[in-house]
């Protein structure tokens, strides 16, 4: 138990998926202009995420490692992927039609979202078992969304601030994520033991 | 042909133009030789694919064309893994999950989408070529910068000396935001000087027009 | 016909894909093995550079020199550190009360911090350190010969260092002794 909570707290706080690998800096700089679209982004990613890394953590211990085929890891990897968010996506439609509407577009943009083949692959590396790649899967995409949601909330607030010509856009937004790289620092503490 | 290279080189910059990539461009430049050795990786899955792309363009059944695209992309990254396992297991080491990475790195599957599916092979291997190297001075000045300001040496060797005090932060994550971000912003910066150089009448015209409509206005 | 196309198509990509991957495995797979144990074997001779003859008995070397003196005993450690996991081979002498020495052989430390702990600066510390007791870290100068001094801004990772090397001395001396 204590395990699994240590990956929660790591992989939401300390060890963020965007801000200390990188991984899913793509939406991360494309959808978090708009509080409400980040929000809807990041319930689509927390739950593909789950699903994703029990998936994934099947596939490579049943069938890869089984059969000696790591050598395809990558590409078996990104075709789970990819079918999984469509697949995710007809559910969805065909059952909870409301959900649809709000989640469906932000769907098919997971699919190129590095975040979830990363966590596929870092799940792989640190030979977590089941219930701690789904734990770790889970935990990640509530990491996203919560970076997303902040800068959503920052961003917002900034098209109505002043600064010099060159640095809106992508420029003031990298800054920013900077900045809020630095407070997440500030969590390192809380793993010590 | 020059123009579809001078595209990928500063026109359509994969990186400060077009902010693609990122991922891989924030994780591996914490040195300027993992800047260079990620581009080269790069380089080769983004060649060898839009190749492949292109050769088979008409063939594939549109319907299914990314799966297709994603299928070769993968391959080509593997081959690489396993290049660099085999031949250079420092190198892998230093670049770890961020080589499989590739795989999504949206500037290959967008070369793929938006050139080698509709051009000859000839014109999508320059084409990747262009943008290949535009990734690859982008990654080196990221990876340079980095180190020289984190570590205060470049490719390894040593050259601000003991009195320079290392700006750590600068390695860490936190620090490759805050450089890319001031870079985005220094080429808006030369962006926007060159078309103060080239229009600088018309830039005065409008504001005489526009003095005069709000003086008429009163 | 129209579907027989898509899955012909689909179907020769992924054979092809699998085909050429398959290839790459197998010339590939003995030289990544290769590399892998001169790693290891580079790292031992960094411990203990007399070493002339090797033998191992579950996971654990012995490191003969010239005369088949017994020089040492060499493991394996692995553990979690700030971003993954470190992995490292140690060398205790052959009384197990000192070490001889450790390689870092694999870790994700973030890079000119964590990373530091592969670096001369802190893995000499562990030469000849006294392991009667478990091992302590400082952020100052060490004055006792069972403690070393934490990098400055990667307490996390050197602190990670020294728990796994606690741990597996404890493992290693109850299956020796």
């Amino acid at each position: 138990m204590r395990e699994l909570f240590l990956i929660f707290i790591s992989a939401v706080l300390v060890n963020n998926f965007v801000l200390t690998y990188f991984l899913g800096i793509c939406p991360f700089l494309g959808v978090s202009s708009h509080y409400e679209s980040a929000i809807g982004m990041g319930f689509a990613v927390v739950f593909v995420m789950s699903l994703a890394s029990s998936i994934c953590w099947i596939i490579y211990h049943i069938v890869l490692a089984h059969f000696n085929l790591i050598i395809l890891e990558y590409v078996v990897f990104i075709l789970v992927i990819a079918s999984l968010v469509q697949m995710v996506e007809m559910f969805i439609r065909k059952y909870s039609p409301s959900l649809y509407e709000s989640l469906g577009i932000y769907l098919p943009l997971i699919t190129t979202n590095c975040a979830i083949l990363g966590l596929a692959l870092f799940m792989i590396i640190r030979d977590y078992n089941f219930i701690q790649s789904v734990v770790f899967g889970f935990s990640c995409g509530l990491g996203f969304s919560l970076v997303l949601v902040m800068m959503a909330g920052i961003r917002e607030e900034l098209k109505f601030s002043d600064m010099p010509e060159v640095f809106k856009g992508a420029a003031i937004t990298l800054i920013t994520a900077g900045v809020l790289a630095l407070a997440f620092m500030g969590f390192s503490g809380l793993i010590s033991s | 042909m020059k123009e579809i290279l001078k595209k990928g080189l500063w026109e359509n910059h994969p990186i400060f133009r077009q902010l693609l990539g990122m991922c891989p461009t924030l994780a591996v430049t914490t040195s300027a030789l993992n800047g260079l050795s990620m581009g080269l990786a790069v380089t080769f899955v983004l060649i060898f694919s839009s190749l492949v792309v292109s050769l088979i363009r008409k063939i594939v059944p549109p319907q299914v064309r990314i799966a297709v695209y994603t299928i070769i992309i993968a391959t080509f990254v593997t081959l690489a893994d396993v290049f660099l396992k085999a031949q250079f297991p420092q190198i892998s080491k230093a670049l770890g999950p961020y080589v499989p990475l590739i795989v999504v790195n949206c500037i290959i599957l967008g070369r793929a989408e938006a050139f080698a599916s509709r051009n000859t092979p000839l014109r999508a291997i320059v084409d990747s070529l262009g943008m290949s190297l535009g990734f690859i001075w982008g990654l080196l000045v990221l990876g340079s910068l980095r180190e020289i300001l984190g570590n205060g040496s470049i490719f390894g060797v040593t050259i601000l000396g003991p009195y320079f005090e290392r700006w750590v932060v600068m390695i860490l994550p936190a620090g490759a935001f805050l450089v890319l971000g001031f870079l985005v912003a220094f080429m808006n910066f030369l962006e926007k000087r060159k078309l103060n150089a080239i229009r600088p009448p018309s830039l005065k015209l409008r504001r005489t027009v526009l003095r005069s409509f709000s003086e008429g206005g009163r | 016909m129209k579907y027989l196309k898509i899955i012909l198509v689909l179907t020769s990509v992924s054979v092809f894909s699998a085909g050429i991957l398959s290839l790459a495995d197998l010339i590939s797979k003995e030289k990544i093995l290769e590399n892998q144990a001169k790693a290891v074997n580079e790292a031992i001779a960094a411990i203990v550079p007399e070493a002339e003859r090797i033998e191992e008995e579950e996971h654990i070397y012995r490191v003969f020199d010239k005369k088949s003196r017994l020089l040492g005993y060499i493991f394996l450690a692995e553990g979690q550190g700030y971003q993954g996991k470190i992995k490292m081979i140690c060398g205790i002498s052959p009384s197990l009360d000192k070490l001889l020495g450790i390689e870092i052989l694999e870790s994700q430390e973030t890079p000119g911090l964590g990373a530091r702990i592969a670096e001369g600066g802190f893995k000499d510390q562990f030469k000849g350190l006294n392991v009667l007791n478990p091992i302590t870290y400082l952020k100052s100068k060490p004055t006792e010969d069972s403690q070393i001094q934490a990098i400055t801004g990667a307490t996390v990772s050197s602190r990670s260092v020294v728990s796994i090397i606690n741990n597996r001395v404890e493992e290693i001396r109850k299956i020796l002794k």
